[in-house]
């Protein structure tokens, strides 16, 4: 009997791994509400917890539709990218927030920028970082943020600032909010090595600028005791330089001296207008469906000068294996139309304004699947002291995820990330 | 425009159940809130998918409105 109870306890254990999950505890400011570029409502639970996210991931490309050959070669690139983000409560009300990080990359377009000598920037490092604050009005229910960053890597250096306004309403099943941000942008004029005027070793690059202007709404609304959803435009204006200069463009009536076309030094660097607007407008729903299942839905409509129309639809399907264990499929599809400017390799003639071969501008569309888990157990996976200062810390959550992107240009990326979660009282 | 077999089915999906959803909307109490406060309830991207939308913005000509990143430096070519 005893040898029966225990093979009928081994063979039922798996089942436990389809038990309900246990939703979290109720939060006192029962917004249940995080959009889009707002900040987050402090609750008790959180007060006085410093949270510190290290996040790394592994980005993997391949084509043959460089821009900076023109629309053809290789499109193969590696961008390893580590990030910090860190949120401290400086008292009840006030927050302060930081995303440090660097991107590694390593690109063989890149290198054909300078075909003499090897490229600067076959491979290089960005550097990035921004800091916060967030600060709870006295009412409870607004939250007034700002914020600058800065990002530099070999030809390009940009400062931003953000400010954001949130307020929830009094039963937190409502809430507004608008941030503004600006980028200003030095862009060292890195042209191909042919178009150098001075010599193809001349390093004597000029410089320009670009102003990144946007305003961004979103207003998030519970709808149900199981539903929610929100609505975002992100109106951006784009002033300055918003060609890339070592992008080069063949024209099919600019031949050679020999009268052949697409050789080196028959090309010219891509031109495009210093003004650009985009209209982008978002609506994102969360559905829980059941104890086991919740449904992450989003669709966005894009739109700008450019000529480019756009529209990307995701869906995310986290299952809830156990109370601590998610397993979370996806699928994103997008398709765009091509920028008035867009030409494929020795397609564009040489009367033309503005030109350019940059796939990224090209009519495409675009399929995405992958596969994610995030195990977050109640009591974390360890506790260990911190290198600095010696706080106990808490290893809260993982978070790891692979995703697998295809454009119908031919362009293939794969891309694996994953959130380390840590929290210190 | 090319759409796939499978994005107008799903569009208008979403489209459905948000509209739906409308006429039902009804004010939740704080303590009726535990399926809205889970994890997976966020309306917001993961901090895990940065990456993948930073990357979909710089691959892709159209962009915004999903808290990814709008202007500034690119890491990439």
């Amino acid at each position: 009997m005893r040898k029966l109870i225990l093979l009928a306890l081994i063979c039922t254990a798996p089942l436990a791994a389809f038990a309900q999950a246990t939703p979290t505890p109720n939060r006192l400011d029962g917004s249940g509400i995080s959009p889009v570029n707002a900040s987050q409502l402090p609750t008790p639970a959180r007060y006085g917890e410093t949270e510190v996210d290290i996040l790394g991931s592994y980005y993997q490309q391949n084509g043959d539709h460089s821009a900076v050959e023109g629309g053809i070669g290789s499109q193969h690139l590696t961008d390893t990218a580590p990030t910090i983000l860190l949120n401290v409560p400086l008292d009840s009300t006030t927050r302060l927030s930081a995303n440090v990080g660097i991107d590694y990359y390593a690109s063989a377009s890149s290198d054909k920028i300078d075909q003499v000598m090897s490229s600067p920037s076959a491979s290089d490092v960005r550097y990035h970082a921004d800091f916060g604050l967030s600060h709870l009005l006295a009412d409870k229910l607004t939250t007034l943020g700002a914020g600058a960053g800065v990002s530099k890597e070999y030809d390009y250096l940009s400062f931003n600032l953000v400010g954001s306004w949130a307020r929830t309403s009094l039963d937190g099943n409502r809430q507004l909010s608008v941030s503004g941000q600006a980028f200003f942008d030095q862009i060292k004029l890195v042209t191909p090595a042919e178009l150098r005027v001075g010599g193809t070793r001349n390093h004597n690059y000029g410089s320009d600028t670009r102003q990144s202007f946007t305003l961004s709404l979103v207003y998030a609304q519970v709808l149900s005791k199981r539903l929610q959803a929100s609505v975002s435009v992100e109106p951006v204006v784009q002033r300055g330089l918003l060609s890339t200069p070592f992008q080069r463009v063949y024209f099919k009536d600019r031949p050679d001296a020999n009268g052949q076309l697409g050789t080196l030094g028959t090309a010219l660097a891509e031109v495009l207008p210093r003004l650009r607007y985009k209209y982008p407008a978002s609506l994102r729903l969360t559905y829980y469906a059941t104890d086991l299942v919740q449904l992450r839905g989003f669709y966005r409509f894009y739109n700008d000068n450019f000529g480019i129309r756009a529209h990307t639809f995701e869906l995310e399907v986290p299952v809830k294996v156990s109370p601590f264990f998610t397993l979370y499929p996806f699928y994103r599809y997008h398709t765009q139309t091509a920028a008035d400017y867009f030409a494929p390799y020795l397609a564009h003639v040489s009367t033309e304004e503005y030109f350019t071969s940059d796939y990224d501008l090209s009519a495409f569309s675009a399929n995405k699947v992958g596969l994610g888990f995030r195990y977050a157990p109640l009591y974390g996976l360890g506790r260990f002291k911190a290198p600095f200062g010696g706080r106990i810390t808490k290893f809260k959550s993982l978070d790891l995820r692979y995703g697998y992107y295809r454009q119908s240009t031919g362009l293939t990326a794969n891309v694996v990330s994953a959130d380390l979660s840590f929290t210190m009282p | 425009m090319r759409y796939s077999v499978v994005f107008r089915p799903a569009l208008l999906g979403l489209l459905l159940a948000g509209s739906a959803a409308l006429p039902s909307c009804v004010s939740v109490a704080a303590y009726q809130k535990a399926y809205l406060n889970d994890e997976d309830m966020k309306l917001a991207t993961k901090k895990v998918e940065t990456p993948e939308v930073n990357f979909e913005s710089y691959r892709e000509g159209a962009g915004g409105a999903n808290g990814g990143k709008v202007g500034g430096g690119c890491g990439c070519n």
